[in-house]
């Protein structure tokens, strides 16, 4: 049993000689607590979410309950990745080996700043500098590239990379940052999403706000790049140790566009994407789906193996990217975080995201996996990223819908003893006094009816309005929180007097 | 460059399970971590712990998969007209138009294309799928590619397919001499797909053990779509906007 809120799980770190953690869009500039605030007022981002996460979850509970052996599914995918985890070196050095034997190309990358770099090569490489003395990629919705920064970098490189997948594309159009994992633009509504078009497609004529004339306008818009781009570059889902072979899952064929129809393909994936073998397909097929879009099946799927004689890219490459998936392995506690396969159910059901948005995380890894991947990439001790770990009300519903059956609440709760460890701040330790006062006044019935008595004071004081703030370490509760207004008598005061009256009523009787 | 990174990274990895010098697994798996920390993966996650500490060397030998004695189904239940009508029915239910013939499917297939447009098909297609359609036919094989711009300008693309499975209405594609190339079934906007009854498949397992992913691989489940806008499904973006799937009994 895990009592949780106490962090009973001692620090079991295997990294004598630090492991670095990882640079790029996983590290928030400012505390959690402080970014929600400006996000919680806005009323319009708050109703576009919880409209959108009621929708996913009820999809996604509909196709789960069709499979009668959801649960063992899930312990396969569980088991599969902890033995992926456990053997990383093997599988990593098996998956190159085949990789490379099928002709693709191998790169590593130990953090952000690398990845970028070898990238940038390889585009200079391969695309042509057009008339413009720009160059051009199309990219496929990637977390990977979006965690190092990719695009911004390959900018300053004189490389443009187009984003080809709906909600990217109209991140990217609208100078907006994503706010969730599957549906980057889940915080924008189909009228937003119209304007954005109407402003940034000038051959778009006029749109009304109907989907389908929406993705209309997004397929006209990405025809021409699909068809003549010389270099694409993407992520993937899964690559397979016994094959070689790498997948990406998607909906609406700009994957495949970029996947096939480019002669050059450079691929950005973490290390712990691995599988390990093809067969394991059979239950990640299932899982990722329906935890993720909520369909039996995504509209497309490809895998590709290095490289197929006159089938897509022939020059094909890929760069392993580390960027603290080590640092994070190196926690035995943690270490399941890597497990993730993005599929973002955990995000639709959180209580805490549905409110806040996906921004308020300052991370490319949102919600409750990202409130511990995060820091566990960076360490909790970097910037604010110790903040995340308390982004949540641990009610368990993240690890219920986990696919892979990550414990995201017990992992929350180590984290935090770890940054009370690594930050111990004035504030907890007046907390610890504060809740060694409590336990002591809790403890005895007399106690607490002395400590009571001073509530008709004040009531008296405070008046019949709500609370909104407290002095001292108490306002750090109230700067997130409103008090209800307090009441005249305790409970205890309440009761007394009604057993007082019982009393006199069997009296009378 | 590299080759310094990977050394590194491996030498990382390496740390972070524990492992000493030239690979050996020291695991804290195996009975020293609280039990707590092992429940995400159960009694499984700790036995396989145990296991690597007597076998430290790659893991898996032979086929590297590790789901076999997993409890999930790996057959289905439905067979003959059963199978038939769930695949039908999730096909249907994911906007992809049904055909079903029993013998000659030529004229079914002539009549969901266009009588007299120009569409391409792979170098292995079953000539007398195509006797009763009077169009243009391209044929795409090895050296005589169709380019980028002339798969654009077909009308349709028809194929064969090499495995549907029924329970998510999936076909997937292989590369085939009868599927073709990936890029014939992207390019143009409308893609007949034959799917033979015997290609018939209840649930994934049973389709992905039909597989190899020697060439290329593409499932498809219906036409293009996204739920991008508010997580509404819509058909029909990047891909084939129309998927006419015709099931022959041969």
């Amino acid at each position: 049993m895990t009592f949780l809120g106490m962090p009973l799980l001692r620090s079991t770190r295997h990294d004598d000689q630090e492991i670095p953690g990882g640079q790029g869009n996983i590290v928030e500039d400012e505390s959690f607590a402080k970014v929600s605030h400006q996000h919680l007022s806005n009323q319009q981002l708050r109703n576009n979410i919880g409209h959108a996460t009621a929708t996913i979850r009820d999809k996604r509970s509909e196709v789960v309950a069709e499979l009668d052996d959801w649960e063992a599914l899930r312990e396969a995918g569980s088991r599969a990745k902890n033995q992926v985890m456990e053997n990383l070196p093997e599988y990593l050095a098996q998956f190159e080996k085949n990789f490379t034997a099928a002709g693709g190309v191998i790169h590593w990358a130990r953090d952000a700043d690398e990845a970028n770099a070898i990238v940038t090569e390889l585009v200079e490489a391969n695309a042509p500098v057009l008339e413009s003395g720009r160059r051009e990629v199309i990219k496929v919705k990637s977390m990977a590239t979006q965690e190092i920064g990719l695009n911004e970098h390959l900018e300053t490189q004189d490389i443009d990379a187009f984003e080809t997948d709906l909600a990217e594309l109209i991140v990217q159009l609208g100078d907006d940052k994503p706010s969730h994992i599957l549906v980057p633009a889940i915080h924008r509504n189909r009228d937003e999403i119209r304007d954005i078009f109407m402003e940034k497609m000038p051959d778009a004529g006029e749109l009304t706000n109907e989907p389908a004339v929406l993705a209309e306008a997004a397929r006209r818009h990405l025809r021409h790049k699909f068809l003549t781009t010389k270099v694409a570059i993407s992520g993937a889902n899964f690559g397979i140790a016994d094959t070689g072979t790498l997948g990406v899952v998607e909906s609406e064929g700009n994957g495949r566009m970029c996947l096939t129809l480019p002669e050059t393909l450079i691929t950005v994936m973490g290390i712990e994407k691995l599988l390990p073998g093809f067969d394991d397909l059979e239950v990640f097929l299932q899982l990722l789906p329906r935890s993720s879009t909520g369909e039996r099946m995504n509209p497309y799927t490809s895998f590709w193996t290095g490289t197929t004689p006159g089938d897509g890219p022939q020059n094909v490459h890929l760069v392993l990217l580390d960027n603290g998936r080590t640092r994070a392995l190196a926690d035995e506690h943690g270490r399941s975080a890597l497990n993730c396969i993005r599929c973002s159910a955990c995000m639709n059901v959180c209580p805490v995201y549905e409110r806040t948005g996906g921004h308020a995380y300052g991370s490319t890894y949102p919600g409750p996996i990202g409130a511990i991947l995060s820091p566990l990439m960076t360490g909790v001790e970097a910037e604010e990223n110790g903040s995340l770990p308390y982004a949540s009300s641990l009610c368990g519903a993240c690890y219920d819908v986990c696919p892979v059956k990550i414990n995201i609440p017990e992992i929350l709760v180590h984290l935090r003893g770890e940054d009370v460890e690594a930050n111990h701040s004035p504030v907890s330790s007046q907390l610890d006094t504060a809740l060694t006062g409590a336990s002591w006044m809790m403890s005895d019935g007399k106690r607490m009816a002395a400590a009571e008595s001073g509530l008709p004071i004040a009531h008296a004081v405070a008046g019949d309005k709500q609370i909104n703030s407290l002095p001292g370490i108490a306002g750090a509760w109230t700067s997130s929180r409103d008090i209800p207004a307090l009441p005249e008598k305790s409970f205890r005061q309440l009761w007394a007097e009604n057993e007082a009256r019982a009393e006199g009523e069997d009296d009378e009787r | 460059m590299t080759d310094t990174a990977r050394e590194e990274i491996l030498g990382r990895i390496n740390q972070a399970l524990g492992r000493r010098g030239g690979g050996e697994y020291v695991s804290s798996a195996s009975g020293t971590v609280p039990a707590a920390s092992s429940s995400a993966t159960g009694h499984a996650g700790s036995h396989e712990g145990t296991e690597e500490n007597t076998d430290p060397g790659p893991p898996a030998a032979g086929g590297g998969t590790v789901n076999q004695s997993a409890e999930y189904l790996r057959t289905g239940t439905h067979t003959g007209e059963d199978l038939i009508e769930l695949l039908i029915d999730r096909l249907e239910d994911y906007k992809a138009n049904v055909h079903r013939v029993s013998g000659d499917p030529a004229k079914t297939i002539a009549g969901l294309l266009d009588a007299g447009s120009n569409i391409v098909v792979p170098r292995g297609l079953d000539d007398s799928w195509l006797q009763s359609f009077t169009g243009e036919i391209s044929v795409d094989a090895p050296g005589q590619e169709l380019s980028i711009l002339e798969l654009d300008s077909q009308a349709a693309v028809v194929t064969a397919s090499a495995v549907a499975i029924a329970q998510t209405g999936t076909i997937v594609l292989d590369g085939s001499p009868e599927c073709g190339r990936r890029a014939i079934t992207l390019v143009p906007d409308h893609h007949v797909c034959i799917v033979r009854v015997a290609d018939i498949v209840d649930i994934v397992p049973e389709g992905i053990a039909r597989l190899t992913p020697d060439a290329a691989l593409t499932f498809i489940s219906g036409p293009s779509a996204t739920s991008d806008i508010e997580l509404k499904r819509v058909e029909g973006v990047h891909g084939p906007r129309t998927l006419d799937v015709v099931i022959v009994d041969t």
